[in-house]
């Protein structure tokens, strides 16, 4: 199921609704949308984000500038053609009550008239695509839970395997539980798919966790900031765009980044069975206080302090202090920083799935990222 | 009325059956051009109306205004016109059903959820695709239970049309009961009549049962 994700390119596009004089919806937007990625279009209500959107399918038409879709101009075809090659998938799902999940799913191939053996095989491949099993096939809309709804949704609008989707505000409607697993569905399917995607929201925390690259549009449609969620975090563009990503952008900054991001500090380590004075010796050498104490699969067992060495004798793993909290490589440097704040030891130790040690993460390592420029 | 005659005489009805079979077909098909006529043009109308809303008012206003005429007046004023025949019985019954479909059909379209019209617009559906692949289906269940009254009520109102010499059930309530004083005569036309009624309507229920499978999914 491999296909093609396309490059959107919006070029001084305007959109004024009614007389000249009125006020403009979109104002003179510029921006391309590189293959395969998310760009969530953000703001608050007016911001004509939507508008935005459904101007790329023309359920809006421009007043004035171009838009192109691998370099082909939206206006080029029939708009009927046109939104048959693109998904599109809105807030309340929009299923049809009349039709089977398979039958919904299967409604662009129809009107784009494929064989109908082609048409069943396709039904199948999405629907364990987001997850549903055979036995819906044949359910109608309103035996659905939200979120079954929703995944037939997304099927639905990848049925033609089109190389754009547009989904506005999709995840809008449904609890903040059900929101989080959507989300999660949509992100890893998108790492199956590698589809371009333009995803409307005005939740910038969904902004966030969705987008490879979120355009910020302020009231009028004026494009306020373009860029990676990294980049506008550590750098709102102006007052309008910090104001909105929220005084606290700098935890939201360290959601987006994961201990495996950061460089992972080296403890002196040493194993049980080892004499006092060589460890010691060895604390000494680094001028380090503290040695960290392993079994023997290099699971951390706790931390000796290099005062209490001066016994003969060896080590073994009573001496050992634990008190640092775990981290995994995939936690984020949020949760990471917030684990640290809350325990005795502000040193984290990080271990791989077999509990063993990769190394440790201070909270001035964090801290540090913040400092850091953003990537792009 | 003879004093002595029996209230029902079944023999009549044995003897007759040929003729009031003749009659109660010829009821069915006076009601199938009545709200198959009145269907077409209300259909029509419907159409007009989703397109161009304004036309709500107007068109409502008119056919209200003729279904408010009591059936005898109305044939008394088209009977100059068209005469004593069957277009002069067809199009009084026809002006009959409009207000009745006009208003069921225009709701069930306006029943169908704006979030799957615009799913339908967005994926590409072309305005007739839409119009016979989402809006009508989904209009359907209201859209027939228009006809079930339209129909019912229509029935009735053939039976009327006998005054004005239409031959059918109501002829044999008026020309063989209360010309002849005849009262078996009066119970057949009467009781045929409202069992037509009956059983279009339950037609009609299962019509819609069969071609709406998906308004059942709700119960589970």
């Amino acid at each position: 199921m491999t296909s093609s994700a396309a490059v959107v390119s919006l070029e001084h596009v305007s959109k004024r609704y009614g007389a000249s004089g009125a006020p403009e919806a979109v104002s003179d937007l510029s921006l391309t949308i590189p293959a395969g990625e998310i760009c969530v279009l953000v703001g608050p209500s007016g911001c004509g984000k939507t508008t935005t959107m459904k101007m790329i399918n023309r359920l809006i038409e421009p007043t004035s500038g171009r838009i192109t879709i691998d370099g082909e101009d939206v206006m080029a075809l029939p708009a009927v053609e046109l939104r048959r090659r693109i998904g599109y998938v809105i807030q309340q799902v929009g299923l049809f009550p009349h039709l089977t999940v398979a039958q919904n799913v299967a409604v662009v191939p129809h009107l784009l008239r494929w064989p109908e053996a082609q048409i069943q095989e396709r039904v199948n491949e999405l629907l364990g695509l987001v997850r549903l099993e055979a036995s819906y096939r044949d359910r109608y809309p309103a035996a659905l839970s939200g979120g079954e709804r929703q995944r037939v949704g997304v099927a639905r609008a990848l049925a033609a395997d089109p190389p754009l989707m547009l989904m506005d505000e999709p995840f809008g409607a449904v609890d903040p539980i059900l929101r989080e697993r959507l989300q999660n569905e949509l992100l890893r399917l998108q790492a199956r798919v590698r589809k371009t995607i333009v995803f409307v929201t005005h939740d910038v925390d969904e902004a966030i966790k969705m987008a490879d690259r979120i355009a910020i549009l302020q009231r009028g449609g004026i494009l306020a900031q373009y860029d990676t969620p990294d980049a506008i975090l550590a750098a709102p563009a102006n007052e309008f765009v910090e104001h909105f990503v929220g005084a606290d952008r700098g935890l939201k900054r360290l959601s987006l980044a994961r201990v495996r991001d950061l460089t992972l500090g080296e403890p002196i380590t040493a194993r049980p069975g080892e004499p006092r004075r060589d460890l010691r010796a060895r604390l000494e050498a680094a001028e380090a206080d503290f040695g960290l104490l392993l079994d023997a699969e290099g699971r951390p067992l706790g931390w000796v302090n290099r005062r209490d060495l001066g016994r003969d004798g060896e080590v073994a793993s009573e001496d050992a202090t634990p008190g640092s909290p775990t981290l995994q490589p995939e936690t984020t440097l949020r949760d990471a920083l917030s684990t640290l704040l809350g325990s005795s030891v502000q040193l984290g130790v990080v271990v791989d799935e077999h509990d063993r040690l990769l190394g440790l993460v201070s909270v001035d390592a964090i801290s540090d990222v913040l400092r850091s420029t953003p990537s792009r | 009325m003879i004093p002595d005659e029996p209230f029902i005489r079944w023999d009549w009805i044995v003897t007759n059956l040929g003729d009031i079979g003749e009659r109660t077909w010829e009821h069915v098909l006076m009601t199938v051009i009545a709200v198959g006529v009145g269907f077409v043009i209300s259909f029509v109308l419907s159409l007009l109306i989703v397109r161009w809303r304004r036309l709500y008012g107007p068109v409502i206003g008119t056919s209200g205004l003729l279904y408010s005429i009591p059936s005898l007046g109305l044939f008394a004023l088209l009977i100059p016109l068209t005469g004593v025949t069957l277009l002069t019985a067809e199009i009084a019954l026809v002006s009959y059903t409009l207000l009745i479909l006009v208003r069921n059909i225009v709701a069930g379209f306006d029943g169908v959820p704006r979030d799957v019209l615009e799913a339908a617009e967005g994926m590409g559906y072309g305005p007739w695709q839409l119009l016979w692949r989402v809006q009508l289906p989904l209009a359907l269940p209201t859209i027939v239970a228009g006809l079930r009254i339209a129909t019912v009520t229509t029935v009735g109102l053939v039976a009327v049309t006998a005054l004005i010499g239409q031959s059918n059930l109501g002829s044999l309530i008026v020309q063989r009961g209360i010309r002849a004083s005849f009262p078996t005569a009066i119970l057949v036309g009467a009781v045929g009549s409202v069992l037509l009624g009956l059983i279009a309507d339950l037609g009609f229920v299962g019509l819609q049962r069969l071609l709406t499978p998906w308004a059942r999914a709700r119960g589970g």
